[in-house]
């Protein structure tokens, strides 16, 4: 299932934030959304995801999800988004629960997730015993066990500190080849958008728009830290953004 | 190098009171012989206050007479039935206040007034509405009961985290669901922290609810000790209500332990 | 600070009154001392003993504290924050003068033949049911404003005379009781006079029984101070008592026997009681209101003492409190015994 955004625009009141965004995010792929602060990367996802209305376009689902599919559109948030009074395997349950999988099936599923994202010893564990990044590794399981067509990650690594943030791209990039799936993953760090994106969409400053989609061709297989054409694309993107970055703060500190 | 520098004065103690538990204990162990042994020297008289040892005396042979249970019985049962009708609409009213814009728009000014309503002062007119018997006294603790808990819930249901909310629609749950998984248990401790405070409100309305018509209870027995001047009992009855707020306090503690174990 | 110079000052106006009625015998000399009242008819022998100068002629410099209920009457007395009032006997009363705060030293108002005195009443609804005598009572809902009170007392000696049972439901306040009365939640009660006989004329309750059929020559309200005035400020209780006294007689002239000008008495009364109606409204509440104030405050002991056998035999009061722990009998008369 492909996802296709035509000609977005969004306003908040005389405010204009997004300006025609027109998109594709192919199946199979990861693309990622970075641009400067206030651009409107995370309203961006919130429509894409039907959280929220754009003012003008409209966002397409192109084909069926595949079978087995609960959620289509699954988000991965920042701060995780755990309930703090369930257990790992709780939260996981909690989104099987409404499409009444319960039981065996549920615990199949529910084993099943958190060995792809090694959290089988946690099962039982509460969010508060956990680290960040076993936090984020737990919203990652509980995405997975939707079975979801498109994964819509909001800065999901930002809450992390980097040794974390490197672990779990690690493992991003490791369950991506074992089963692709689609994503669309909004970040502001441009080390995380060309270790995972397909394509890097690089926005604008308000009203956001679309200045360029970076294609990295290189497989993920392949991406490693410190990796001489990653760093070349990071700096192309850079380039990109860093007189919208500049522009963007001093829009924020003239108010 | 100087090795002989002065070291640097410590200034970081203080600011954070730790709980001594015996000390809470002794002070009341001192006040009580005290006013012992004042009423016993006889520079605190009989008018001013009881002997402590006479009010534990009449509070056995309330005890022994069977008379304690015979009061204590149906305060207890008004205090529950009350309270029960009280917090159990009151925590509904509160989500639905937290959940729909119409019900807040038309309730929060609506509690507003209602809450700094003496409800004693109702108390003539619920006897009309609900009959001297026991549907008056029900009426009184539900009501009194009912405004703190609204306002205690529908605060901590406005302090759930919309994160997990707008979690919970990302991943389709149903209304039903997110109220029941998400807002109910996100706002447990701002309900279980007002239910502190409107229990306590009950148990001082219990005093008003036995004012009319009750023949029984620990309120009748103070407002009779009251109206007789009599010391010893009134102290024995005021120290019942007493043992009665440490009790559901810590039965409170108790359920917070058990519910909210996921707090950090 | 302005308090005690307001003191001084009435101390002194006081003085120069007492100085003019030289001739009254003056066993105190131009004392200020504080009385309890409520605003009453019952309450009428003090309020004549002020207005017509008696306790100035007795060498006393009267001023009124005004109270809602007679409990916290008795403890100001007990507290010292009032030196003379009159009440009924309640519990209260007597467990103040078991602790030794306080003294019965003279009779007030009495049930006597002749005079239309205290009603027990029924409520509509339990009339029209068939609650037409006292009797008729049995197993009723009797409406008290506390356990230990007067009201309580009535019922209970009715109830034991007729050899039926009540429940007594408290409701501690008269307006309380006349709502619930009204709206047939109690079915039993009794009540002065003057807030008897409107009630029955409005058809919302009915009369039936008067309280002197079984409690003949009850003792309603007496005089009572603090124990350290009774025991050591003889001159100035007995003054106290020849004003009220003079007063009572003032009152019986005026309104029982018809020897005095009852208009001009009861522009007297109006002045302390029913103050917030006009006057032509005012008069038949306080002319049916009218009871016998004994006659130099005599104390009727063998009615003090039933009341006291009573408050013991219900629990109320300790049983070892005997009847010279409550009264002082040295000041008055005593009748009936």
């Amino acid at each position: 299932m492909d996802i296709r955004l035509e000609g977005i625009s969004h306003s908040y009141d005389t405010f204009e934030v997004m300006r025609d965004i027109s998109l594709e995010i192919p199946s199979g792929q990861i693309v990622c959304i970075v641009g400067p602060s206030g651009c409107g990367k995370s309203t961006l996802l919130r429509f894409i995801g039907g959280l929220e209305q754009p003012k003008r376009g409209r966002v397409l689902q192109l084909g069926e999800p595949p079978k087995g599919c609960l959620n289509p559109l699954t988000y991965i948030f920042q701060d995780f988004a755990l309930l703090p009074w369930r257990s790992v395997s709780g939260n996981i349950s909690l989104v099987l629960e409404d499409h009444g999988i319960k039981g065996a099936a549920a615990r199949t599923i529910i084993e099943d997730v958190l060995a792809r994202t090694k959290l089988t010893d946690f099962a039982k564990a509460l969010p508060k015993q956990l680290s960040g990044g076993m936090k984020q590794r737990v919203a990652i399981a509980r995405a997975l066990a939707v079975n979801p067509a498109v994964m819509l990650m909001d800065e999901p690594l930002s809450a992390l500190d980097s040794q974390t943030r490197e672990l779990l791209m690690d493992d991003l990039v490791e369950l991506w080849i074992r089963q692709p799936f689609t994503a669309v993953y909004v970040t502001h760090n441009l080390a995380e958008a060309v270790r995972l994106g397909h394509k890097v969409v690089v926005l604008s400053r308000r009203p956001g728009q679309i200045r360029e989609v970076v294609d990295i061709d290189k497989p993920l297989a392949e991406r490693e830290f410190g990796d001489a054409d990653l760093d070349r694309a990071q700096k192309h993107l850079w380039q990109l953004m860093r007189d919208e970055a500049r522009a963007a703060d001093a829009e924020l500190l003239n108010g | 190098m100087d090795n002989t520098g002065k070291s640097v004065a410590f200034r970081g103690g203080g600011f954070a009171p730790q709980s001594r538990r015996w000390v809470g204990v002794l002070v009341f162990v001192a006040l009580i012989l005290f006013v012992e042994w004042g009423t016993r020297a006889g520079w605190i008289s009989s008018l001013s206050l009881p002997r402590p040892s006479d009010v534990l005396d009449t509070f056995r042979q309330l005890y022994d007479s069977g008379l304690l249970f015979k009061h204590l019985l149906p305060s207890l049962s008004r205090l529950f039935v009350g309270a029960l009708i009280g917090a159990s609409i009151g925590i509904a009213v509160g989500i639905m206040i937290g959940l729909f814009s119409y019900v807040r728009s038309g309730l929060v000014p609506l509690v507003a007034a209602i809450f700094p309503i003496p409800k004693i002062a109702l108390l003539p007119l619920f006897v009309i509405w609900f009959g001297i018997g026991e549907g008056s006294k029900y009426a009184l603790i539900a009501f009194g009961t009912f405004t703190p808990t609204v306002v205690a819930t529908y605060g901590a249901v406005d302090n759930v985290d919309r994160t997990l909310i707008r979690m919970g629609q990302s991943f389709g749950l149903s209304w039903w669901s997110i109220v029941r998984k998400i807002v109910l248990p996100g706002a447990m401790p701002g309900i279980l922290s007002g239910l502190r405070i409107s229990l306590a409100i009950a148990i001082i309305l219990l005093v008003a609810a036995e004012m009319l018509g009750a023949e029984y209870g620990i309120g009748a027995y103070i407002l009779e000790a009251g109206s007789l001047y009599d010391l010893e009992r009134l102290f024995a009855g005021v120290l019942i209500l007493s043992l009665l707020g440490v009790l559901i306090s810590a039965l409170i503690g108790t359920l917070e332990r058990r519910l909210l174990g996921w707090r950090t | 600070m302005t308090h005690l110079n307001r003191r001084r000052a009435l101390a002194l106006m006081g003085g120069t009154v007492a100085a003019a009625g030289l001739a009254a015998p003056a066993y105190a000399q131009n004392k200020t001392i504080k009385v309890g009242a409520l605003r009453f008819t019952s309450h009428s022998a003090s309020f004549i003993a002020l207005e017509r100068g008696y306790f100035a002629e007795a060498g006393l410099n009267v001023e009124f504290e005004f109270f809602q209920a007679a409990t916290p009457m008795a403890v100001a007395i007990a507290s010292g924050d009032v030196d003379y009032a009159v009440t009924a006997v309640s519990g209260g009363l007597i467990n103040l003068a078991e602790k030794g705060a306080i003294k019965v030293i003279g009779g007030a108002l009495s049930e006597e033949d002749g005079i239309d005195g205290q009603k027990y009443l029924a409520s509509d609804a339990a009339f029209q049911a068939g609650v037409t005598s006292c009797a008729a009572l049995d197993g009723k809902r009797y409406a008290v404003t506390q356990a230990g009170s007067s009201f309580h007392y009535m019922g209970s000696k009715m109830a034991q005379a007729e050899g039926i049972d009540l429940s007594f439901v408290p409701l501690q306040k008269v307006g309380a009781i006349i709502g619930a009365m009204k709206s047939g939640q109690v079915d039993g009660w009794s009540i002065v006079p003057h807030i008897a006989k409107p009630l029955a004329g409005s058809g919302a309750l009915h009369i039936i029984g008067n309280v002197a059929d079984y409690l003949p020559d009850y003792q309603v309200t007496t005089v009572f101070t603090s124990a350290k005035n009774a025991a050591d400020e003889r001159g100035q209780t007995e003054s106290f008592l020849n004003g009220f006294s003079k007063g009572a007689d003032d009152y019986a002239a005026a309104m029982i026997d018809g020897t005095a000008d009852q208009d001009a008495m009861v522009d007297l009364i109006h002045k302390y009681v029913y103050t917030d109606r006009e006057r032509a409204k005012a008069a038949p509440s306080i002319i049916n209101g009218t009871m016998r104030i004994n006659k130099g405050a005599a104390l009727n002991l063998a009615s003090i003492q039933d009341q006291l056998d009573w408050f013991q035999s219900e629990g109320l009061v300790d049983a070892g409190i005997s009847i010279d722990q409550l009264v002082d009998t040295s000041y008055v008369e005593m009748i009936g015994a």
